[in-house]
This record gives C-alpha cells, sequence and structure tokens, in this order.
C-alpha cells in the first residue's frame, strides 16, 4: 500500500511490430500497461500513474501523473509505432514529469519496457542510474523483444545503479507462448516488494476485488472456488519446480541475481526445450488433478450416509424395536441399487416374525411404528400377516 | 559567524537551549542522497548526545558528498543558529546553505536557487561550534531545508548532530494545500481502537 506516482515510459519503435509477443509486441506492451496500472490504482487509490512514449519523433508525455485509468487506456490506442528508442532521454523526462507531479508526499517510480535495441553506453546509463538513486527514485525495466548480450547487460548495469534497498528491479521476458502481462504478473514489478504478492496478482488477474480469495463465495460455489484454489497451487508448484530448475543452473552463470532473474534469463537460453518441459508438466499435473477431483467426487456419496446415520441413531436411541427398524430401513437405502425383490422379501419375514412373538401386541405403538417405517410393503403381505396372527 | 562556546556549561543549562528537536515531525524527516534509508532520523537528538554516534549517522552515498535534509516541525518556529557536529577524516560537510518552507526540493532545485542563507563550516567534531541565522529571516519557520554540497574532501559526507536553537511557537503556518481526499476506502487507515458501537461504518 505504497503511495506512489509512477511514470511508465513505452517503447513505441520500428521494432515493436514484430509477432513474437502475440498478437504484436506493441500490442502485448499495451496489455501489460493496463494491467500495472490497475494493479497501481487497487494498492492504493490515492496512487498515480502516467505514460510516456520514447521513440517516434521524440520523448512525448501523453498522459501526466493521474489516477484517472479511462485516460492512460484512451492514450495507449492514440499512439503510433515509429522510430527509435531513445533511452536515457526517456527516463530524465520521466523523472521530471515525476518532480512536478501534484502530491509531493507521493514515492516516485519509473517503470521502462526495453523492447527495441539500447544505444546508448553502459558508463551514460550508470550516471543516469546514480542521478534517480540520489533523488530517491525507483526504477523497474522489463527487458523484452529485441535481444542480446550488450543491451541485457546495459540495463543491468542500470537497475544495479539505481537500486536502493531493493526498490528497483529488472525482469527479462523472452518470446513465447506466454503473454508479456501474464509473465509479469509474478514479478516483484507487481507484487511490489513482496506485500502479499500472489494473492493480489490472482485478485487482479480475475479482475474482481472481494473480501474472498479468488472473488468467488465458498459459500455460494464451493466447487468453483475448490477449483480455483487448486489450480492455483499447481500453478505456484509449477513455478517453483521451474525456478529451482533454473536456479541450479544459472547460479553456475552469475552470483548475484534474484531468483527471478535466474528464471527469466535461464529461458533465455532454452526457451524452446523450457517450454516444452512446462507443457508435459503441465499435462501430468492436469491428470492427477482429474483423478483427485474424481477420487473426490466419489467420497461424497458416502459422507452424505453417513451424516445420515448419526442423526437418525439420536432419534432411535430410547426405542430398540424402533432402532431395529430404522437400522433395517437404512440397509435397504444402502442397497438401494442392489436387487429390490430380495429385499422387501427379508423384510416381510422379518416383520412376520416380529408379530408372531408371544407378548408383541400388534396394537403396540412401536410395533406400529415398526409397521409404518415399511411402507413400501404391498397389502397382500399385511394379509399374510393378519391370518399368521389368527393362527396364533 | 561562528561564536565558540568558551563559557562553563554550569551555570545555564545548553541542552534547554537546543531543545527545538523536540519540535520536529519525525516521522516526516526525510534525506536524500542517504546511504541508509532513514537515517537521518539518528541525527536529531538531545545536546548532551550530540557525540554519541551508537543510533549511527547520516552518510551520503558512496562518492557522492552532497545531502539535502528536509526537517518539517509540528508548529512554527524560529531559529537563532545551527550547530553540526560532522565526520572525522573529511567527511565534515563544508558549507551549509538552508531554505525554508519549500517542500519537495531536490539537487537540482537546490543548486539553481537562491538559499535564505549561506554558511562556510569548520570541522566540528566536538559540537561546540554555532552558526547564527539571520533571526529576521527565521521567524515562522514550517519547515527546514539544509542543504550540504560539499565535503572536506572525504568520499562520503558524514554528519552526527544537527542542533537547532530558538523558539517554538504554538501556531501553525497557512498553506494552500492541494489535498487529495480519500477516494475509496484503504483498510489500513482506518484501524479502530473498540469495536463498541454508535459508528455506523464497520471497517473489516
Amino acid at each position: 500500500m505504497v503511495l506512489e506516482a509512477t511514470m511508465i515510459c513505452i517503447d513505441n519503435s520500428e521494432w515493436m511490430r514484430n509477432g513474437d509477443y502475440s498478437p504484436t509486441r506493441f500490442q502485448a506492451q499495451a496489455d501489460a500497461v493496463n494491467l500495472i496500472c490497475g494493479a497501481k490504482t487497487q494498492s492504493n487509490p490515492e496512487n498515480t500513474v502516467g505514460v510516456l512514449t520514447m521513440a517516434g519523433k521524440g520523448v512525448r508525455v501523453l498522459v501526466t501523473p493521474t489516477s484517472d485509468l479511462g485516460k492512460i487506456l484512451a492514450c495507449m490506442h492514440g499512439s503510433e509505432i515509429g522510430g527509435e528508442m531513445n533511452l536515457a532521454a526517456g527516463i530524465q523526462v520521466a523523472q521530471l514529469a515525476l518532480k512536478h507531479r501534484q502530491n509531493k508526499k507521493q514515492q516516485q517510480r519509473i517503470i521502462v519496457f526495453a523492447g527495441g535495441p539500447v544505444k546508448y553506453d553502459k558508463k551514460v546509463l550508470e550516471m543516469i542510474g546514480k542521478k534517480l538513486k540520489k533523488n530517491s527514485v525507483a526504477l523497474d525495466v522489463v527487458n523484452f523483444g529485441e535481444e542480446d548480450e550488450s543491451k541485457t547487460e546495459k540495463l543491468e548495469a542500470l537497475v544495479a545503479a539505481v537500486n536502493n534497498n531493493d526498490s528497483s528491479h529488472i525482469v527479462h521476458v523472452p518470446a513465447g507462448s506466454s503473454a508479456l502481462s501474464d509473465v509479469l504478473l509474478s514479478t516483484p514489478i507487481f507484487t511490489g516488494d513482496g506485500e502479499g504478492g500472489s494473492g493480489f496478482a490472482a485478485a487482479a488477474a480475475a479482475g474482481g476485488v472481494s473480501g474472498f480469495d479468488f472473488g468467488v463465495d465458498p459459500n455460494l460455489d464451493p466447487e468453483l472456488a475448490l477449483a480455483l484454489r487448486v489450480s492455483m497451487e499447481e500453478e505456484r508448484a509449477r513455478q517453483e519446480a521451474a525456478a529451482k530448475k533454473a536456479a541450479d543452473d544459472s547460479s553456475k552463470k552469475e552470483g548475484e541475481s534474484t531468483s527471478q532473474d535466474a528464471t527469466m534469463s535461464e529461458n533465455v537460453g532454452t526457451s524452446a526445450s523450457e517450454s516444452e518441459n512446462k507443457k508435459d508438466d503441465m499435462m501430468d499435473d492436469e491428470n492427477a488433478l482429474l483423478q483427485q477431483a474424481l477420487a473426490m467426487s466419489m467420497v461424497d456419496p458416502d459422507t452424505t450416509v453417513t451424516t445420515r446415520d448419526t442423526d437418525m441413531s439420536e432419534a432411535a436411541a430410547d426405542d430398540q424395536d424402533l432402532a431395529r427398524a430404522l437400522q433395517f430401513s437404512m440397509q435397504e437405502d444402502a442397497k438401494d441399487q442392489s436387487d429390490m425383490g430380495k429385499l422387501l422379501a427379508d423384510q416381510s419375514f422379518v416383520s412376520s416374525i416380529l408379530t408372531s412373538l408371544p407378548g408383541v401386541d400388534p396394537n403396540d405403538p412401536s410395533v406400529k411404528d415398526l409397521l409404518a417405517s415399511m411402507q413400501n410393503q404391498p397389502e397382500k403381505k399385511e394379509d399374510d400377516k393378519a391370518p399368521k396372527e389368527d393362527d396364533k | 559567524m561562528a561564536c565558540l562556546h568558551d563559557h562553563s556549561c554550569e551555570d545555564h543549562d545548553c541542552s534547554s537551549d537546543w531543545s527545538l528537536y523536540k519540535h520536529i515531525d519525525i516521522p516526516k524527516l526525510s534525506a536524500l542522497n542517504e546511504a541508509v534509508p532513514g537515517s537521518v532520523k539518528a541525527v536529531f537528538k538531545a545536546w548532551e548526545q550530540r557525540l554519541n554516534s551508537s543510533e549511527g549517522f547520516l552518510e551520503s552515498n558512496e562518492g557522492d558528498p552532497e545531502l539535502i535534509v528536509f526537517i518539517p516541525f509540528t508548529s512554527d518556529v524560529k531559529i537563532k543558529s545551527i550547530s553540526i557536529v560532522g565526520g572525522a577524516d573529511g567527511t565534515s560537510p563544508n558549507k551549509m546553505r538552508a531554505f525554508i518552507n519549500r517542500e519537495g526540493i531536490d539537487f537540482s532545485d537546490a543548486q539553481s536557487m537562491q538559499a535564505v542563507q549561506e554558511w562556510d563550516l569548520a570541522e566540528n567534531l566536538q559540537g561546540v561550534l554555532e552558526y547564527q541565522t539571520r533571526y529576521s529571516r527565521f521567524q515562522g519557520v514550517g519547515n527546514l531545508t539544509l542543504h550540504f554540497p560539499d565535503s572536506y574532501g572525504g568520499d562520503t559526507s558524514r554528519i552526527q548532530y544537527i542542533g537547532l536553537k530558538g523558539e517554538a511557537t504554538q501556531l501553525k503556518r497557512d498553506v494552500i494545500a492541494t489535498i487529495v481526499y480519500e477516494l475509496m476506502p484503504n483498510p489500513s487507515d482506518h484501524k479502530t481502537k473498540s469495536e463498541s458501537g454508535g459508528g455506523m461504518s464497520h471497517v473489516e
């Protein structure tokens, strides 16, 4: 719930026409921007977000920091693709825009989407980073699109220069099947330095804010809530497995990066094989899930029957005959699917035995109850009983 | 401008003079270019503790001795003089520039703006030097910003103590404020002490 003013620098250079992020890099970026704006405004309604473009004819501020999401959505539509990204100028203009924010109590943050190549020197970027740190501006960089070693190195150096107490982050997103915004959801850019991240991200993804975990009331729709919870846990387990695998590999490469960086940078190297592995994992997990669901559905009838058992046993505590009758009637329910005729035969036999016992008065209320509990007997069976009594 | 504290402290109580630190709005204290965020709060303490660095000191980032300290007060004060205890080995600041009643001054602002007053500082490790202000300009101070552009040759600037001498009035300045009203209830802002009722709103 940090009070923050954010400037988002989007890349609208020629490199954004590429379709390696679906549908185009620019569209994927726009979706991510919308998600970020929503998340920032939700975490604290007094947060403001602004947008500027870095390429085109020059750096242009589209929206100054505002909490009006409609304005931000509208301006993303109007921007055009062209030119080359000017990273240094973009960051400096963003810093200026933040300096003139209305509410001076807000912390300052810049989020940069770096899609095109970076033409500035590492030294220049480090100077910019130091200046941001001095003025206590945090910086988040999303490295996507064009991939080359020097670009990654430069951006890492920039974020390292700005980073003060882990408030700045860099995320590398390789091209792949998952959307840019989905990948960003699990990064610190959304989770904001680890304050209840995944729960919030889930709420943002579901698009709803409610008191319950997944925007679904467990009382109203327990199966849906259960299914959502299970799928969230499966996703978490999958990510942890992938992170562990990537962490082991990347610990050989670089000493100091966060586990998120490790996951993402590892993906850069072996993206194809990893995505396949992930798909396999998902299939296995789905099968396991299905089996789990089936097992649970099997359990349900048993539980309902046992609850009924307890209710009945309380009621029939006093009267032994009644108890016996209830027992028989419940056995009858359990065996419902099996042979009905056999059941009836058993019942008539039992009732005839009971009535023929010495000292059992057919008019006794307990006997009447007993008979009443076997309501499904046809009338001729009762006629059988009557002559038997007469015989007695 | 600096006068030496050359009398014995038995006749008067020095610490009561340097008591403006009690009127500082501590949660809103901030500094720019500090190496450890929040370390600026350790610098404002009682006169007797001015040499005690157990709670830390304010240090600037490596390689950059520039510092800005923003000091808001809980009521308007009149500042008579300021005392600074710096660090050893050239890490003491050598110059101080003061601005009053301006919020959100950053380094580019500080360098371009005309200060209300500027002082050349000496290396004052014992905290016996005080720098007097042009008192007429320091009446009705709601907040004070101190800018230390450079140190005595050290890589960083270190400040152990900032003392302020003066008077506190009970008045608050009238400020034309841009107030942002609460757009949506934020549960963390509404911690209710008692559950007991009568209240129409029930925040969970």
